[in-house]
Order: structure tokens, then sequence, then C-alpha cells
């Protein structure tokens, strides 16, 4: 590094040291127990390189680097759009600053990356990758990467392997990383004997905590799923369907040699490439399953520490607004609108049922009558934060002495006194969790007030369903006061460790928030040859919003057969859910297959056949045709790849008949 | 290794996967590249990967301020989570293309070897005298431009020349009773260049020992000549005889910079007979034909004529789009070029004259007004590129007058036929590949 850059460097971090150890306060005050964070200042083009190898500074050596460096520079060379901050999912985190960034740009920064280090520790579906990893529940992800690195930089500097094909090699694995089992966690090995006993009971209880409705259940967690799970105990015979295509590779593909014109054992450098690629896949598939949750939660807790807790300046806070509202406002399924949206439903949902349920509670008050006899306003002005916490001063300290002994930090409100703690700077250091939580309850807030109004009446008899007579308040005086304030975030703070983005849209995505923010699903027309807006329907929505998330957007492919036709070829299966695969990228990836295998490759699944003359009627009838579903096996044996139509039967098992991802109406063409 | 490694690797993996120039300049979307930069689509850069059907799969927008209507076509679907980049049908695609750019100079350089092109491009215009590597001789000059190594060199091949076995010729004029001239007569027999002189002093400095040896036989028999060779490694070079006759001053070389001037006429008829498909065949003739000259030369200025029974300069932008109603007059378009050529003299500047159109002319006009102005006006090269995706009409005789005047051999004028945009690269090849040799 040149000096005078590095000179450069340096004083922004140093500037920067008293915000980061005050945001990594605020954080724990408000209850993020995020991995320990380490900061750095990058320029420009460092940023761009960090972003295109995935936010570390080494992988292993691949052009697809190159091509996402290249692609980042001419996407700010074109749309002038800037990178900010990148953080990766590591114990600790590494997160960079960029150092063009403006102080109001770098606190916000901060304050999101702390929310994320908090997602990556806390989200279970991390914990997959970490916790059954050795002793520690490190990640330790960036020295996996180097080593990693390392690795295959020496197989391509071994003079007895040829470069070309150790590229041509991570290629082939490139091709099906995402054909892995995200939902289990990582082992070395694929060890489908030696499952822990506890985990499929703690799955069992976790699938029914999380409410997830009929649709996700029968398309994620079906009792096929649960009991493939459950047979893949004790049972390492490779005939047994297999999600883990990678793992089931590793173990028992070969390599064809087109010399000996047969297939030879996987050399040392190919298995160990091909383990090196799969624990990476499984290493960055949490990242892409909780996109939307993790850039949500990561805005939210910005939000409220830039924002409600004035961490930025008085003259930053416009300065972050702005941003704010661009990063919010860009295009297309933007993962932190919805995903900060969803969890602000979460927080005034739980918080307003918290608060009903006490009302409920009231004597002679049923949900029939809630809505005529309770005065919401003066209620909500009844939980409005007390004045001695909404603003803190080192001249209103004694003030706290009228609040609830849980809402203060004792310690810090004795530090304050004696001067060394700058109340009028950071007020929040003297209270605790209760007591931000109070201070910054959602149902108040000038945005949220209509969310108690608009509790329905369904909601209400639901409510009061589970209302028993014993535990009555003579007033609702009384039952506001006996509202948990942290009902919201202690809610927020579950949900962040249980769920991943499927099921936190099927739980969380209301209809009016797809109405609000005005979500259409399109569908294609083979009558008109483009696509149209195919309904505006929220469970329409949601279904095809779910399509997209599960599997990471993906199809699902398993191993079905390891010696298919006692010839050894290895049979894939496409578990059909009534959207057909892209047919020329199959082939390609069969293609690619082959050579992980060794022997020829076969892929069943169901094709939809279309009539010429069908397609032309329906043109000009105004309809969509009806397409045949078919069954096909398409098979590629190392020169040629070809698709047979094969009988129903052979295929019926694929078929998901319970999901309909369709939401085409019957007359949309008008 | 590392970012550079990585980026040399996809520039290569991008390169391979290139659509192929001929293809791209046939059938490919020429919108996307301008006159300095050519982009050539990526067939499919990303890897391929098990994923949905696009157009089955269908997906989920966001309304722009309100919920749009059910049925009303939405154009290109966002992106989606889940997309990679993928190849559909053409027009199905969203936005997300992979280019490879190139510069003309590039563009030209690889359409050679596609097609195995040679066009070595005249320089014309001296623009520059200057003074080139220091590799002429003069016999005097500034000492600080004296060849020393070159001297060196002259009086070492003189040393060499001159020198002799001084031992061996020393025991000669030891036998027994020999005279100095006896000497000297065996040392001429030997080619020894050794001087009389020399060879006197030798004797008498062994006048003692006269009689070691009876006979020069038994001297050649008796003692071991040393080439000069080894006797230079053994006793170092001693003294080289420096000369002024070898003395050589360097001094430049004066080189003459000329710069490859060209300037391209592109004539086309847009008179109403020429259809959208006449129209586009046309442009895909031209546009390559452009970018491969800008990268040939050095300078390159474009004309733009369009004309039907009048004809009139215009811009590269609207070339391509303009169409009018009017008949057709070739003439007008090559009265219009000889008249703008004058700006580019030929002694200057290479021209290439390009028309194209649907080969209808007025009557009489190709062979009593054009063939005259073509051959008048001076050009490395005049083309004619008929268009006719229909085949031949009956009335669209030009280019055949013109191939019957000039001959298929001419080396100066190129007819083409293209009919469809299979026939692009052909079309292209033949005018390229036409031109004469220098007449200079």
């Amino acid at each position: 590094m040149r000096e005078p850059e590095h000179r450069r460097k340096r004083a922004i971090a140093t500037d920067l040291e008293e915000p980061v150890t005050a945001a990594r306060n605020l954080a724990a005050k408000l209850g993020l127990e995020p991995y320990p964070v380490r900061y750095w200042i990058v320029d420009h083009d460092e940023m761009n390189e960090l972003i295109a190898y995935g936010g570390f500074q080494r992988r292993y050596p691949h052009w697809r680097w190159g091509m996402q460096y290249d692609r980042q520079q001419k996407q700010d060379r074109y749309t002038g759009a800037r990178a900010f901050e990148i953080v990766n999912n590591d114990n600790p985190s590494h997160a960079f600053l960029q150092e063009s960034n403006s102080l109001a740009d770098q606190k916000a920064v901060i304050t999101h990356v702390e929310a994320h280090a908090d997602f990556f520790a806390n989200n279970d579906w991390f914990g997959l990758f970490t916790d059954r990893r050795s002793d520690s529940d490190d990640v330790d992800a960036a020295a996996m990467l180097e080593r990693h690195s390392r690795a295959i930089e020496a197989y391509m500097a071994d003079p007895e392997i040829d470069r070309s094909d150790v590229e041509r090699w991570i290629d082939h694995v490139l091709s099906l990383e995402d054909t892995i089992d995200q939902h289990r966690p990582y082992r070395g090995r694929l060890e489908r004997d030696v499952e822990p006993p506890d985990l499929d009971d703690d799955l069992q209880e976790t699938l029914e905590n999380l409410d997830l409705s009929s649709e996700v259940t029968s398309e994620v967690f079906d009792d096929e799923w649960l009991e493939a799970r459950a047979a893949d105990d004790g049972d390492g015979d490779p005939s047994t369907p297999e999600t883990d295509v990678l793992g089931f590779l590793r173990e028992y593909g070969k390599a064809y040699d087109p010399e000996e014109e047969r297939a030879v054992e996987l050399t040392d450098w190919q298995r160990d490439i091909l383990e090196i690629l799969r624990e990476e896949a499984y290493y960055f598939a949490p990242q892409q399953m909780t996109k939307v949750m993790n850039e949500g939660w990561a805005a939210l807790w910005e939000s409220r520490m830039m924002a409600d807790e004035a961490f930025a300046g008085d003259d930053e806070v416009v300065e972050y607004a702005d941003h704010m509202a661009s990063v919010l406002a860009s295009p297309g399924l933007n993962p932190y609108s919805l995903g900060l949206a969803l969890w602000q439903y979460i927080e005034n949902v739980t918080n307003r049922r918290e608060v009903v349920e006490h009302l409920l509670r009231v004597d002679g008050i049923t949900w029939r009558t809630l809505t005529e006899d309770i005065d919401f306003d003066a209620v909500l002005d009844r939980l409005e934060p007390p004045a001695a916490i909404d603003s803190i001063d080192s001249a209103s300290l004694s003030a706290l002495e009228t609040v609830p002994d849980a809402w203060v930090d004792a310690d810090a409100l004795e530090a304050a006194r004696a001067g060394r703690i700058d109340v009028d700077r950071y007020p929040w250091r003297v209270l605790s969790y209760e007591g931000l939580a109070r201070r910054h309850y959602s149902l108040v807030k000038p945005a949220n007030r209509g969310v108690f109004e608009r509790i329905g009446r369904d909601r209400l008899e639901e409510l009061g369903r589970y209302i028993f007579d014993s535990d009555r308040y003579d007033s609702v005086d009384e039952a506001v006061a006996a509202v948990d304030f942290t009902a919201g975030w202690d809610r927020l703070f579950d949900v962040r460790e249980s769920h991943n983005d499927v099921t936190f849209l099927d739980e969380f995505l209301t209809a009016e928030f797809v109405r609000e923010n005005d979500y259409f699903t399109y569908e294609y027309s083979q009558a008109t040859g483009q696509f149209h807006v195919a309904s505006t329907d929220p469970e329409d929505v949601k279904r095809k919003l779910l399509l997209q998330f599960t599997n990471f957007g993906k199809p699902t492919i398993t191993v079905a057969d390891g010696n298919y036709d006692n010839a050894g070829e290895l049979l894939l299966e496409h578990e059909y859910n009534g959207i057909e695969l892209d047919f020329e990228q199959a082939k390609a990836v069969l293609e690619r297959v082959f050579e992980l295998w060794g022997r020829p490759v076969n892929l069943l699944t169901i094709r939809k056949e279309l009539d010429d003359h069908d397609v032309e009627v329906a043109k000009r009838r105004n309809r969509e045709p009806t397409p045949d579903e078919r069954g096909v096996r398409l098979r590629h044996d190392g020169t040629e790849t070809t698709v047979e139509r094969v009988d129903w039967t052979a295929v019926e098992h694929l078929a998901a008949d319970d999901v309909d991802y369709d939401t085409k109406p019957d007359e949309w063409l008008a | 290794m590392g970012l550079r490694d990585d980026l040399e690797r996809f520039r290569a993996v991008g390169e391979d996967r290139r659509e192929d120039l001929a293809d791209f300049i046939q059938y490919g979307d020429l919108g996307h590249s301008g006159a300095d930069e050519i982009n050539v689509p990526i067939k499919i850069v990303s890897l391929p990967e098990f994923a949905y059907d696009r157009r089955d799969r269908g997906g989920v927008g966001q309304g722009d301020g309100d919920t749009p209507d059910v049925g009303q076509p939405v154009g290109q679907p966002q992106p989606q989570p889940g997309d990679g980049d993928e190849e559909g049908d053409p027009g199905e695609e969203g936005g997300e293309h992979e280019y490879y750019e190139m510069d003309p100079e590039e563009f030209a350089q690889e359409l050679d070897e596609e097609l195995g092109l040679d066009l070595d491009p005249k320089g014309k215009t001296v623009v520059e005298e200057h003074e080139g590597p220091f590799t002429d001789l003069t016999r005097s000059g500034p000492n600080s431009t004296l060849d020393v190594e070159r001297m060196f060199r002259e009086g070492l091949k003189r040393k060499v020349a001159m020198a002799f076995d001084e031992n061996f010729v020393r025991e000669v004029c030891k036998v027994e009773g020999i005279t100095p001239r006896e000497v000297f007569e065996w040392a001429r027999g030997e080619r020894l260049p050794v001087s009389m002189s020399w060879i006197e002093r030798a004797h008498e400095s062994v006048a003692d020992e006269r009689g070691t040896w009876a006979s020069i036989e038994e001297v050649e028999a008796g003692v071991d000549r040393q080439p000069v060779q080894q006797r230079i490694r053994r006793d170092g070079i001693d003294h080289v005889p420096l000369r002024r006759d070898d003395e050589r001053y360097r001094h430049p070389e004066i080189v003459e910079e000329r710069e490859r001037n060209v300037v391209v006429v592109n004539i086309r008829d847009v008179s109403g007979s020429m259809r959208e498909t006449k129209r586009e065949l046309v442009e895909r003739v031209f546009t390559p034909l452009d970018w491969y000259l800008t990268g040939k030369y050095d300078t390159a200025e474009f004309v733009y004529i369009a004309h039907d029974a009048e004809a009139w300069a215009v811009e590269r932008e609207d070339f391509f789009g303009i169409r009018s109603g009017g008949g057709t007059k070739i003439s007008s378009a090559y009265e219009l070029a000889a008249e703008l050529l004058e700006a580019y003299p030929w002694s200057d500047w290479n021209r290439y004259v390009f028309a194209a159109g649907d080969s209808e002319n007025s009557s009489n006009d190709t062979s009593e007004r054009v063939i005259p102005l073509m051959e008048e006006i001076p050009a490395n090269l005049h083309a004619y590129v008929e268009t006719q995706p229909s085949g031949n009409a009956i009335n669209a005789t030009h280019a055949e007058e013109l191939e019957k005047h000039f001959g298929p051999d001419d080396e100066d004028v190129a007819v083409t036929y293209v009919n469809s945009p299979d026939d692009v690269a052909g079309a292209i090849y033949d005018i390229l590949s036409t031109e004469s040799e220098p007449d200079e």
C-alpha cells in the first residue's frame, strides 16, 4: 500500500473508532448479540474486488470472480450505483467500509453491519454450518476459504496436473453448487448413517412452531422429506434418494477416461476440489436462504439506531434519511424494503396482540364490544413512553427515579451522574433493554398508530377465544399498565433465530402488504407470446413469491439411483411442482454431471407439451392452450444427449398434485 | 493468481464463447455497438444450472404507484430471485447481456483471420519526417557518435589477419645453413603475413642456435604450430592497432512516416422500392465495412450519401433510417460523391466508394452516367452491393450492367449480391478482397 493512501485510511479508521465502540454498546443494549466485528477501510477498487469475491480477500482462482469484478465496475460506471459496505459471515465478522463514504454513511453502515453480524451469529440456518463443525462454533470462514484457495492454487501449479483440467473440473462442480441439502447441517462426508437422534425431534418441533401454511409444509417439509430424512438413517446404500447431489458425487462419482473409454476412480485432487466447493456451497447457502430477512433485519436496526436513537448527528440525519430512502426505493423485488416491512409488521402485530389480550381481560369487555367500548386514541396516549425516558439529558436524570427500576441501567446511571458518561450524546446508555423497548414502543409511532385501529373482528374473535375469566382487570388503565412492552422485540429475536426466507414470507407476508406495494404476478401467454399481468390476488402473489424463494428459486433435483438400469448409470429426478425445467440448461448440466459420474447420466422429469394446432386455436380464441404433461428422460452418455418420452408411471411419483403455481385466471386476455 | 489473473481468465473464457464473428455480422444485434466500440455478444458466460423454464415460471412484479390490470402485458420481466444469466430466445431476454468489447483495430484483425483477408492499407500523406535509430554511418561527426565498437572490431580483424606463429618461424630460422631469404620464401609459400625485416631480425637473434634442425621438414615434424586464435586466447590480445581509416560516426536514419488516411463514401438508395429488409441488409454490409476500415487506417473519414432521384449528404445516425418516396437515379449520388471527394485529394487519401441499392435505376442512367463517373472518380475500390431479398426484379439491372462493363475480374470494382443475411459475410469478403495492388 502506498504511504499517503495508508495514512488516509488510517485517519478515517481513527475517526471511526468512537462510533464503532458506541454502535457496539448500543447494539448490545438493544438486545443484539453480534459476532465481534473487525472494520476495514477500503477504497473503491478494493471494494469492487471484495464484492466480486463474495466478501473475502482470498478465494480460489476462478474466472467468475473476474466476471463479477468486471460487472461491478461497469455497474458503477454506468449506473452510478455504489456499494457502501460489505460484511462477511465469520466469527469475527469482517466489515469493509468504503473510504469515500461520508461520516453519516459510515455510521449507518456500522449500525447495519452490527445487525448483520447478529443475524449471522444467531440465525439457526447459519448454525447448520457452524454448529456441527469440529469442536468450536467458530465459523473461521476466511481461514477456510484461504485454505481452499491455497489447495486449488497448488493443484493448478502442480506440473503433473494440467491447469485447464482443474479449471474445467471446477466449472463442472459449480454447475451443481445449488444441488445440496441446505436444510441439513453440513458434514464433511455424506454420512448418511450418523444422524444425531435428537435432530429430527427438534426439527419436527421447530416445524410445528413455525406455524407454516400447508403450502410450505407440503412443498418444503412434506412427509416425504421427513420420511426421506428418517430413511436416510442407517442407510448408506447409494440407491436411496439423496438431495445432496454434490455429496453423492463426492462419495460415488468417477471420472471418464477418454483414452481408456471407461470410468476411472477420481483422482485425489478431483475429489478434494469437489469437497472444497461443496463445503463452500454449504457455507454460502444460509445467506441465500435468508436474504430478505437478513437485509430487512439490518435495515430495521440501522434505522432504530440511526434515526430513533439519534446515532446520526443532527447534521447527519437528513443525509442518512436520503440514503435510506434511496436504498429502500430501488425497484423490483427489493429485499431491503420487503424485509424491513415484514419485521415492522411482526413488531407491530405482536405488540398489538399483547395490548388487545390485556384489554380483552378488562371487565365488561368482549371481542364483540372491544372496538366500541375502547377509545383507541386514549389507549395509545397511555402507551406513550413517559417523558422521563422519552427525552433524556444530563439535566433530566433525576426524573429516571420515577420509572420502574427494570428500565434503567443502574450502573450507567451512576456513571452518568458522575459525569463519566456523556448522556447528552448517548442518552440510551442509562437505559436497559426494557427501558429502550419502552422508549421505542412501536404502536405509538405516527406511522403505526393506525395498526391498532385496523385490527379486524375475526382477529379479535380469535384472540378472545383464549381469554379466560380469571386474571380480570378492573379498568383499562390497569390493563394497559400490565402490558409487556418488550413483547414486540422479544418476538423479533425469536423469529430471527428460527426462520428462513420461505417460512418468514409464508408466515408474515400479509395481503395488506401485497396490496399496498402493488405486487402482482405475471405469466407467459402462449397465445400472445409475451408476459402478462396474471393476478393481483395476495394469495397468488405469495405463492409465486414462495416459489422463488424455495430451494434458492431452483427446481429440486435428487439422486434416485446410483446403479440405474443395473448398469452403474446415474439417475437424477426432478421433483416436478408444475413448472418445467429449462431443458437447454438441463442438458448442458447433464453433460457436466457425466464428467463427475464417469458413466451415463439420466434425468427423469415432466415436460409440458403443446400441440401447434392447439396453440393456433388458442390464439384465435384468445385463450391459453392446455399443455399435456408427459414424462421424459434426458440421458447423456458422453457423446450425445437424448430426450425420450417415458411412460407416465415412471414419473408419476415426481408430480406434485397439491401445489399449483400457475396464477393465470381463466379469462385474462380480453 | 489473484484478481488480475481471474480477470484475464474471464476475458479468455469470454473470448472462447464470443459469438462467431461472421455470425455476429450476419445475424447478430449490431445496435449495441458504436462507431468505435464493437460489442460482440457472448453466448453464455454463466455456467449452466438446473433452473426453471422462465416462461413457465412467470414471476412477481411491482406496480409503479398502482396495481396494473390483469391481462396487461408486462415488458421485460424484472429479475427474479434465482435467476442466473441464461440464454433464451432472442427478444425474450432481459437487458442483462454480456458483451465482448473490441475496438475497430481488433475487429479488423479478427475479420482478417475469419475471412482470410489481407488488406494492406496504403500510406499516402507524408505527415512527418523524423529521426529514426542511429543506424547510418559517416566518416566524420561529433566524437560522441563515434562507433568505438566498430573501430575496435576492425582493428581486431586486422590484427588477426596479420598475426602469425612467431615461434614457429623463429624455429625455422634455426635450420642448419638457412638464409633469411630462404625463410622468407618458405613463409611466402605458407602464406604467412611476415615481413623480410622481421625475419632478418629473428635470423640474427638465433644465430647461435642455428643447426638445431637439419631441415624445415624436421622443424615441421618436431614443433607444433599454434593457430592464431589459440595464441590470442593464451596471451591476450596485447595490442589492437586502431586506425583512422576505421573511424565511423553513427548518425540517425531519416524515417518518413506516412499516415494512412481513408475516406469511405457510403451511398445508399433510399427510394420507395428500398423496403425494411433491404435496408437492414445494407446496414449489415456497410457497418462492418466501416468498422474494418476504421480499424485498418490511422484516420478514417466517412461520407454518407442518400439518394433517390436526387442525392444529399447525411449524418451517420440518419443514414440507415431514411426513407423517401422518389424514383431512383444512381448517378446523382456519384455526382455528389465526386464533389465531396474533392476535399480528400487522391494523392493524400485512400478512397473507397461503396454503393448499395436494389439495382433499380432510371433507364440508361447506369451506362450513360454512372459508369463514366465511376471511371472518373479515382479510388482504391468502387463497390456496388445489390440487395434483393426476393431475387431479381425485372428492371433491376444496375449491378448486372456494372458487372458486364467492368468484368468480373476488375480490380477496382466489386459487384456483389446480398439476398439474405447469409450472403453478408461473403459480400464483405468479395469487396475487401477485390482491391487492386497500388499503382505506385
